[in-house]
């Protein structure tokens, strides 16, 4: 998991744009980070840490070149050092390589390479690939056949970048990992992805996997890996560049918990008619499945169990499976659809999974937050969550918005009888949410619980992912021991580490039969002391049992667990911000998982 | 040196609009279908200002959720005034965000680029270090009032008693950048630094210049008032979404019935949804995500964000808040009535009624002109209300 950034034709400011870039990328990894400009000569400089540190290493020397590349690391092979840090070179110092994924068969070539006498000096699998280059050139390659010929011995994911000292263009090259390219009129860019150049340019193309890219001031050439050129197409990408600026809040993620009633208009805007009762999601044609598989990891996995109920109860045999797992152990897929849900479209153990399923030869489709992501376009169908773009690591508004775009999803692919009803209830959703961020009371519960050393969270039925959600994001940003559970089974085992310093969050809503039965578990809680968080409407007697309440307003059922859950990323935020953590950048964590 | 950084005071709540402040800044409230300072950002983006600093205080969060790191590509800067200490206070805020001269305007009154436009060019051509906007105004005695001198500045007064005046300082000003020691340096009134008094001690040593301006200059004083700020935004079309026909203002992803009728001039905003048989305007604007039930009457009515206005209903002479919902079968017949704001009483104010924030009418209520209800408060079934309703007041039939 790491970012990459190259550029091209801005001589005298490579070095300034490809920090800039960097700091765009370190949702991506911020553990070590490093630069290699290219010129006459190669000039090279890294260091462990954030890319704060690496401003302060270049502030002694300041390496120039017409061409370079830039990565934020995020440990995979090796722990963060400034050896292991990005670029990495061959025995000479002439040659710098960035990467981004993981080279299964590194070993076995680092056996060889070292046999044959080069010199390694970092744990990192990337290490291989500038001495596999040196070896090229030393057979009398040329610099860009040396590239294409270290590439095709690289087996697992990658995208690469190369530069080389004498050399003014960067060769790059994409398998399984992100690389897009970045086209301006006498400059050109390459990244992980396109925040890292959208100050200087919209104009983007995605390259695919087996491609190789060929990049100087002059312009720029795709050729398979083999060498046959490709013709590729420019997109023009709409995102607002300082939409990546936190507008005035401490975090990323406050900002963004607060960006959820427009997030979950844009998701619904254009796709719902709620006097017709109809949901037009046309662009993604007849899906009409006998069976779903939801396949996703983390928060995405969340949304995916609860999606799961929705298609369930409109009478389609549905699961959610972890990616990872589904990945390696796949069940018995038949002809069900298969959908993959991640927010950046790019997650490595999702793509694998998806992989996976078409292998298998069924339908997928990708419900994403990123235009143009891998997931998008490997998948037979994509439909977007339209949440904009997520930099807090722990994600917020992308899982109220795939929540908001699995029911639109279940609303168009099922007939429900009361689909009126549920567009009434989701077009309500974003002031429910507004409603929430105006009077919540977290702070208070998060002041009153932050020296707790483990949460519990339990909730029934839709109720259930947001149990799950809601130990996640505690976890993610508090470092704190936190679990959910589905209600029902804490007296199954759980309740044994339920004592009077573990806080239990509730959620009920509503006073069906769920509703009462979670009491019921509640009342088994608090018999043991544990305090109780009850995130409730009032409709049920739930507050008798509770120590706190965070309220919720009363709104249709599905909607309900979309406005609990912001009361618990309010509670985790604010937790963490007492205990002083890092919370948009949690330890250990990276925004999108591009290693399996 | 040119003006191209304006400083926007948005910290106040802007009491006297009570209750519709409840959760929200005054320049967050509705100007027709979208907020008072999006007008005042288009007003500074139109005159080319190319980095707009916005001092926030009171319900901070609004602001910067809605605007967002930028508007309309102009990066915007937040700045949080902490405890609201008067307006040259909120500019002090701003001292570290501004480099070379400012531009600042009230954040909570429509304005034209054309104003803007006219300071800034005031400024730079003439100085002396202030400028600022002036305008005729026939109730020159409600607001600052000033006093020129072959176009110097000679007096500034808040809110004169005499009804000499009538001239006003229209909120528009341009100053040098030592504008932040001046205001340093001026004594506090009662705890607070009114950036009127920098500007007299400016005067008296004639180092500001008047620039006489017209066109749009629009305030909201009382809850009332938005439906004459609708109108007047209305009537010239200060509009940003998409004109079906004369008139009538219809966003792209909104959903209006075939058998509903829109009557000039209204403005439906992005992802509302008019019913069959409705019948919307004229001067009704409506904002995002309203939703507008079969049969129902909408007049000279402005619905915010998320209100919901079931089957039959009528609503006449009304401003609601956000995520309104009134139910099926309820009225608001309009007209002319005394209102009642704590112990004050304003005759003969056309008002039908307001309702804040998150009221909820079930169905079947009926409201008496003149009515303000507080917000959350729940109006039970075939209820009939008057008068002020408090907070989360919940009234029975």
């Amino acid at each position: 998991m790491c970012g990459i950034i190259g550029c091209a034709g801005r001589d005298g400011e490579t070095l300034d744009v490809l920090v800039h870039g960097l700091s765009k990328l370190e949702y991506r990894g911020y553990d070590s980070a490093g630069v290699a400009l290219a010129g006459s000569d190669l000039d090279v400089c890294k260091t462990a840490g954030e890319i704060d540190d690496l401003r302060a290493a270049l502030e002694e020397r300041s390496p120039s070149g017409s061409v370079g590349i830039g990565h934020t690391r995020w440990s995979t092979h090796g722990p963060p050092t400034d050896e292991n840090a990005h670029p990495h070179l061959d025995c000479n110092r002439e040659v710098a390589v960035v990467h981004n994924g993981i080279i299964e068969n590194y070993q076995a070539l680092r056996d060889e390479l070292s046999t044959a006498g080069h010199e390694f000096r970092s744990d990192t699998d990337t290490e291989v690939v500038p001495h596999l280059i040196e070896d090229a050139l030393a057979d009398g390659a040329d610099p860009e056949e040396a590239v294409r010929e270290a590439i095709a011995r690289l087996e697992g994911s990658y995208a690469v970048s190369v530069v080389m000292s004498g050399v003014d263009r960067i060769f790059a090259a994409r398998n399984d990992s992100p690389l897009v390219l970045g086209i301006d009129d006498e400059a050109y860019y390459l990244a992980s992805d396109v925040p890292a150049f959208r100050d200087h340019t919209d104009r983007v193309i995605y390259l695919a996997d087996g491609e190789f890219a060929v990049v100087d001031a002059d312009g720029y050439r795709v050729t398979t890996l083999d060498g046959e050129p490709v013709e590729k197409t420019v997109d023009t990408v709409d995102w607002d560049p300082e939409e990546t600026g936190k507008s005035g809040y401490d975090h990323f993620m406050l900002k963004e918990i607060h960006e959820q009633p427009r997030a979950l208009r844009q998701c619904l805007r254009g796709r719902v008619d709620e006097l017709a009762g109809q949901v037009d999601l046309a662009d993604l044609g007849d899906l009409s499945p006998r069976g779903i598989h939801l396949v996703a990891c983390g928060t995405s996995y969340h949304a995916a169990v609860y999606a799961a109920q929705l298609f369930q109860q409109a009478g389609i045999p549905a699961q959610a499976f972890l990616a990872s797992e589904y990945a390696t152990s796949p069940p018995p897929i038949g002809d069900a659809l298969v959908i993959g849900v991640t927010q950046s479209g790019e997650t490595a153990d999702t793509l694998s999974a998806l992989r996976e399923a078409r292998k298998r030869g069924a339908r997928t489709l990708a419900v994403t937050n990123t235009v143009g992501s891998t997931a998008a376009r490997e998948c037979d169908h994509a439909m977007y969550i339209r949440a904009g773009p997520e930099i807090g690591v722990a994600a917020t508004k992308t899982f109220s918005s795939q929540i908001a775009a699995l029911n639109l999803l279940a609303l168009a692919i099922t007939s429900v009888g009361d689909a009126r009803e549920v567009i009434s209830g989701l077009r309500d959703l974003p002031g429910a949410v507004q409603e929430i961020l105006d009077t919540s009371t977290a702070r208070k519960i998060a002041e009153a619980y932050r020296d707790a050393e483990s949460y519990f969270f339990i909730g029934r039925g839709l109720h259930y992912p947001v149990a799950l959600e809601g130990a996640l994001k505690m976890k993610e940003i508090t470092y704190k021991h936190a679990e959910g559970f589905a209600a029902g089974e804490l007296k199954h085992g759980p309740l044994a580490l339920v004592t009077q310093d573990t806080p239990v969050f509730a959620i009920v809503t509503g006073d069906d039969e769920q509703a009462t039965k979670t009491v019921g578990n509640v009342k088994e809680v608090e018999a043991r002391d544990a305090p109780v968080v009850a995130v409730t409407d009032g409709a049920s007697d739930v507050e008798r049992y509770a120590d706190h309440v965070l309220e919720v307003p009363d709104t249709h059922r599905r909607v309900a667990a979309v406005v609990a859950n912001v009361q618990l990323q309010l509670v985790a935020y604010h937790t963490a911000d007492m205990l002083g953590r890092s919370i948009d950048k949690p330890r250990n964590l990276a925004k999108s998982v591009t290693v399996e | 040196m040119s003006v191209s950084t304006a400083v926007v005071l948005a910290a106040g709540e802007g009491t006297r609009l009570r209750p519709l402040t409840r959760n929200r800044p005054k320049p967050m409230l509705p100007a027709a279908n979208r907020p008072i300072l999006e007008h005042v950002f288009d007003a500074l983006v139109d005159a080319g200002m190319d980095e707009l600093v916005c001092v926030v205080g009171y319900k901070h969060d609004r602001v910067q959720d809605h605007f967002g790191p930028s508007y309309r590509d102009v990066p915007v800067q937040y700045v949080r005034q902490h405890k609201q200490l008067g307006s040259g206070h909120a500019l002090l805020q701003a001292r570290a965000a501004v480099d070379g001269p400012p531009l600042v305007v009230n954040g909570d009154r429509l304005i034209e680029s054309s104003m803007v436009e006219a300071v800034a060019e005031g400024f730079e051509r003439h100085g002396p270090r202030a400028a600022l906007a002036v305008m005729e105004h026939p109730d020159a005695g409600q607001y600052g009032a000033v006093v020129l001198e072959n176009d110097a500045l000679t007096e500034i007064i808040e809110k004169p008693t005499t009804g000499e005046y009538r001239l006003i300082n229209a909120g528009i000003y341009a100053f040098d950048a030592g504008i932040f020691d001046e205001i340093a340096d001026t004594p506090r009134s009662a705890g607070e630094l009114a950036l009127t008094d920098t500007i007299a001690r400016l005067a008296d040593r004639e180092q500001v210049r008047g620039i006489r301006c017209e066109g749009m200059w629009v305030d909201a004083t009382y809850p009332w008032d938005l439906l004459t700020v609708a109108r007047t935004v209305l009537a010239r079309g200060k509009v940003d979404v998409s004109q079906r026909e004369e008139g009538v203002w219809v966003h792209d992803d909104a959903r209006v019935h075939d058998d509903a009728t829109l009557r000039s001039p209204v403005v439906v905003g992005p992802d509302s949804e008019i019913g069959p048989g409705a019948v919307v305007g004229p001067d009704a604007a409506l904002g995002y995500n309203v939703t507008v039930g079969a049969n129902v009457t909408v007049e000279r009515t402005v619905l915010d964000a998320d209100a919901r206005v079931d089957a039959g209903s009528v609503l006449i002479d009304t401003v609601t808040g956000q995520d309104v919902d009134v139910g099926a079968g309820s009225v608001v017949p309009g007209g002319q009535a005394d209102v009642r704001v704590g112990n004050e009483v304003f005759e003969d104010q056309r008002l039908g009624a307001v309702l804040a924030d998150r009221v909820t009418a079930e169905g079947d209520v009926s409201v008496d002109p003149g009515t303000l209800v507080g917000p959350s408060a729940h109006l039970h079934t075939g209820a009939h209300v008057r008068g002020q309703i408090p907070d989360g007041a919940e009234v029975m039939r």
